[in-house]
């Protein structure tokens, strides 16, 4: 990482997905200084791991690498990844401190070139997370193809510290001695991008998600459908089996009271739908049942994508799931009341996806002094004024990016981080004004 | 066409029935509901139908006797509408339509009438006491005429028209035409229903519901041996000491039983017994004072201490009138009936569209 010799910044974007990427750009095309700050080892958040987007399907890696190069590029931006921020202090009016750590990354940033002869070294294999564990990865690694920045980084948990990627690498840019460092910065304004967690399905025991195989999250699904996927086939993972009969549960852990999340995470339904479509082409013979409470298609262009997904013979059911079991060939027993038939039903399929729900992440009410960091009941970030001021947070000069405010999908988020960076840019500029 | 009709729900709340107007019909607790099937499913149903108020649905229908509150559609439901206590309330309104008298009805929605009935058996046997019409023989001898009585009538005049009813809106109504070969063949359903209440174990195999299930087996057992020990064997008065070492045993299980019961509802110790109308507080703590009364009784007659404490034998006749006239006939006794012969007219439904 570039040492920051520069230690004062006009705003700082604490995450690198996209609504902090698009952020960034923002401020920075005004001739601002950003200080992009991201706790993986890449940027680029959950919208790069994707498969395609709704309701265009276009790719959507390729539509997020040319905001990630333009990001990295930026001569008004610096971007540190691995990187976490400790605490955001507001000092007066316009004045933030920010201590920030940068986690050792093992790995001259500066001088790798991203060969991947320290992969081919590493002896040690994990699962790989970035592909949710389908395939392994190595300890010393580059996170994927399209990273940003894609330079090695080593995994010292499971390190053997054998040495081998050091004696591989041509650059000599291994350095087993890097220690964390933290600094101190000053900055005009915050905006806030640190994005959603996926909802854990472990949390409900009935629908088997980690002792039957074959029952896998909707992001495991968009790996297996994403152009860099591990095994450029959609699969089953009990048995390598490719599925004929495939089950979408919607609502998992939305609409929930008795996991604690009772709103609607507003993307579920769609991207299940564009799932659904692409499996169609992926798995021509392939059944694929759609089972939901509703099926909310309320974004410009969604209702004709929903139409057009039964057009292709996609089976929608409306019921909810109440419990999924392992057979023994694998396949999975679903039962659910079919509400339009008043009927129970239980039926079979080889396949069944969870389209796991939006929960907020907490992250930044640990930066904040307490109490100043508002939430909504939900945990996500308090919005000054939902109607006249929605990107504006409890704090004066931190503004609120994307799914930090609420579940939304790739669109909204885009308005949305306009919407913070504008403001950003007006209170940085008011600032220049009054000091 | 169906009207929607509000006013059921409302009026259903005072049956005890709590926040089922939340359901957004996911079909979850029908989904997770261990007694439903395809050919029975439930209870989304009869949340929709108390919803849009299709009370006549409600009334015609056996599936509130088909729950036996496993409580699983509560714990799971995602809106919190608690589909089990509605399921409970919608059996405490069946009966009311059921009765003919309207009495059920009554006392269901309205606590004073209960305590006010309550009262009036208070008033009654102790206004006899007083006016000496009887003396201490008397009492002994008339009180086990009285239930004997109290059965009969009670069984003549308001359960047997009851049932009948209920056979009328559940069979009869939905198909035309009468096979009595059906009415043979499903009766084992009746017999086995009644007496050991098994569907409670396909509930699901935790422990906890299967200790409920035998508490209330033997409890089952227990208030039939005890009826039929004083009833039949004339228990207070025998000399027999098999019949009294009997009676001891059974008016024990049911009160030891109903603590337990009680105590259950205090603890809200599962879903089924979270919420307590004020009948099911009057069922089993009536219940228990039955027991302990009649235990009480008998072992003073034994250690000849009832003349000096004849108190105590007007204590359980006052227990015993409020038994037979107000809980029995009206109140929550009656699923002992309606549980089992809704199973009975169950089958023969089945058999009947077969």
């Amino acid at each position: 990482m570039p040492n920051i010799e520069k230690k004062s910044f006009d705003a700082l974007v604490v995450g690198g997905g996209i609504a902090g990427v698009e952020s960034a750009i923002n401020i920075a095309n005004n001739g601002l200084k950003v200080l992009l700050v991201e706790k993986d080892l890449t940027i680029g958040g959950k919208m790069i791991m994707l498969s395609k987007v709704f309701p265009t399907l276009d790719c959507s890696a390729c539509i997020t690498t040319p905001k990630i190069s333009e990001v990295d590029r930026h001569p008004n931006v610096t971007i540190m990844t691995n990187t976490e921020v400790l605490h955001i202090d507001k000092q007066d009016k316009h004045y933030f401190k920010a201590q920030i750590k940068e986690k050792a990354r093992y790995v001259d940033v500066s001088n790798c070139t991203g060969c991947q002869l320290c992969e081919d070294a590493c002896p040690v294999v994990v699962p790989d997370q970035y592909q949710y564990g389908m395939v392994g990865r190595k300890a010393a690694y580059i996170p994927f193809n399209i990273a940003s920045p894609r330079v090695a980084s080593i995994d010292i948990e499971n390190c053997s510290l054998c040495g081998a990627c050091e004696k591989a690498c041509p650059t000599q840019c291994i350095d087993f001695t890097q220690e964390d460092k933290e600094y101190e910065i000053v900055v005009k304004s915050v905006v806030i991008a640190t994005g959603f967690n996926l909802f854990d399905p472990l949390k409900i025991p009935r629908y088997s998600y980690g002792s039957a195989k074959n029952v896998i999250t909707s992001m495991e699904m968009e790996r297996h459908l994403a152009p860099t996927r591990p095994y450029n086939h959609v699969l089953r993972p009990g048995d390598g089996k490719m599925p004929d009969n495939i089950a979408y549960v919607l609502c998992t852990g939305s609409r929930d009271m008795t996991v604690g999340n009772p709103i609607c995470s507003q993307i579920c339904c769609m991207y299940s739908i564009k799932q659904a479509q692409l499996l169609m082409g992926a798995l021509p013979m392939a059944d694929v049942t759609i089972y939901y409470i509703n099926i909310r298609s309320f974004g410009k262009g969604f209702e004709e994508f929903y139409e057009q997904a039964k057009g292709m013979g996609i089976n929608f059911v409306k019921g909810k799931i109440g419990q999924i079991d392992e057979l023994e060939n694998g396949d999975l027993k679903v039962r659910y009341e079919d509400i339009n038939q008043g009927k129970l039903v239980e039926s079979k399929h080889d396949l069944v996806v969870l389209s796991v729900g939006a929960m907020a992440n907490e992250d930044p009410k640990t930066m904040f002094k307490a109490d100043t960091w508002k939430q909504d009941e939900f945990a996500f970030a308090q919005q000054k004024d939902l109607f006249y001021t929605p990107s504006l947070s409890s704090i004066d000069g931190v503004f609120l990016a994307g799914t930090t405010s609420g579940p939304m999908d790739i669109p909204d988020t885009i308005l949305s981080s306009g919407a913070a960076s504008m403001e950003a840019i007006r209170y940085i500029k008011q600032a220049k004004v009054e000091i | 066409m169906a009207k929607v009709d509000l006013k059921f729900g409302k009026k259903l709340k005072k049956f005890g029935a709590i926040d089922f107007n939340a359901c957004y019909n996911c079909g979850t607790c029908t989904a997770v509901c261990a007694l439903s099937d395809e050919k029975d499913s439930f209870p989304r149903e009869m949340v929709r139908f108390s919803v849009t108020g299709l009370s006549e649905d409600v009334k015609g229908s056996l599936k509130p006797w088909l729950c036996y509150y496993c409580g699983e559609c509560t714990t799971y439901c995602p809106q919190e509408a608690k589909p089990g206590e509605l399921m409970m309330s919608l059996r405490r309104y069946a009966t009311s339509r059921y009765d003919w008298t309207g009495l059920s009805g009554l006392l269901y929605k309205n606590l004073l009438a209960y305590i006010i009935s309550f009262l009036l058996v208070i008033a009654g046997v102790i206004g006899a006491y007083l006016s000496d019409t009887f003396t201490t023989e008397e009492w002994f001898h008339y009180g086990h005429y009285f239930e004997m009585l109290a059965i009969v009538g009670v069984f003549l005049l308001i359960l047997t028209p009851n049932i009948f009813r209920m056979w009328l809106y559940s069979v009869q109504s939905k198909k035309k035409g009468f096979k009595l070969k059906h009415y043979f063949s499903a009766f084992g359903e009746l017999l086995v229903h009644m007496f050991t209440q098994k569907r409670t174990l396909k509930c699901d195999d935790d422990a906890k519901n299967k200790i409920w299930w035998f508490e209330h087996f033997i409890l089952v057992f227990g208030y039939l041996a005890l009826l039929f020990t004083t009833v039949v064997l004339d228990w207070f008065a025998t000399e027999v000491p098999f019949i009294i070492y009997m009676g001891y045993v059974f008016s024990g299980i049911i009160f030891i039983v109903t603590f337990d019961f009680v105590i259950r509802r205090i603890r809200k110790r599962s879903e089924k017994s979270t919420f307590s109308h004020p009948s099911d507080w009057f069922f089993v703590i009536w219940l228990f004072l039955m027991g302990v009364s009649a235990f009480a009784v008998r072992l003073l007659v034994d250690t000849g201490l009832i003349l000096d404490n004849f108190w105590v034998y007007l204590f359980h006749v006052i227990i015993l009138v409020q038994w037979a006239l107000i809980i029995v006939p009206f109140g929550k006794w009656t699923h002992f009936l309606y549980r089992s012969f809704a199973m009975y007219f169950d089958k023969v439904n089945k058999l009947n569209a077969a």
